[in-house]
């Protein structure tokens, strides 16, 4: 019979660090030390934005679901203020 | 008595002498109306990130308040009317954080 290889099982390489890991577990919002959210606090929000502007989806953030309306609440008011853009991540300077 | 976080965007156009003017109105009329201003800070001018009735850039101003909630709506009305305030924006808070806010992290 023939001696069946055992296949080599490509672990996930462990230096991709991208921020948005699909298997991440924890929510940032809810560890012991973790940030507030909070509308005036634009280098956080930004994080949690796509290129376009958009807010990331948490199944892709790995962040709760009540965090995460906290999260967009929060991105809302700080468009409303025009801290940051509709439609893209950066304010264009 | 709640609590609450306005913030004030007020056109680019204005010298600094009518600022402060519309600074201290709005101060007048918190106290007038039975509230009292906790904390108060200036962003200065910031560049905004879409235009606002076509203006590129706007003072910015963050107070904290304690005001009775059915008082608010005064306020708003008069914001509104107020030509020179073009956008403004109150947020309840349950507790007031700590100045200073982290609005100027990101020049860092």
């Amino acid at each position: 019979m023939m001696k069946r290889n055992k296949s080599k099982t490509y672990t996930k390489d462990e230096n991709s660090n991208s921020p948005f890991d699909a298997r991440k577990k924890f929510c940032p919002f809810s560890q012991k030390n973790s940030p507030i959210i909070d509308y005036k606090d634009i280098k956080l929000l930004t994080r949690y934005l796509s290129e376009k502007g958009k807010i990331v989806p948490s199944r892709i953030t790995g962040v709760s679901s009540k965090k995460q309306k906290l999260l967009s609440i929060a991105i809302k008011r700080a468009r409303f203020l025009s801290l940051i853009s509709y439609t893209n991540k950066y304010n264009p300077q | 008595m709640n609590k609450y976080e306005a913030v004030l965007l007020l056109s680019p156009e204005l010298s600094s002498s009518v600022i402060s003017k519309e600074v201290e109105k709005f101060k007048k009329q918190i106290s007038s109306l039975e509230g009292s201003l906790i904390n108060e800070e200036s962003w200065g001018l910031r560049d905004l990130s879409f235009k606002i009735n076509n203006f590129k850039k706007s003072f910015y101003n963050y107070f904290q308040i304690e005001i009775e909630g059915s008082k608010l709506s005064e306020i708003k009305k008069n914001l509104t009317q107020n030509e020179n305030v073009i956008r403004h924006l109150f947020v309840k808070v349950t507790e007031h954080q700590t100045l200073p806010t982290k609005i100027n992290d990101e020049k860092k």
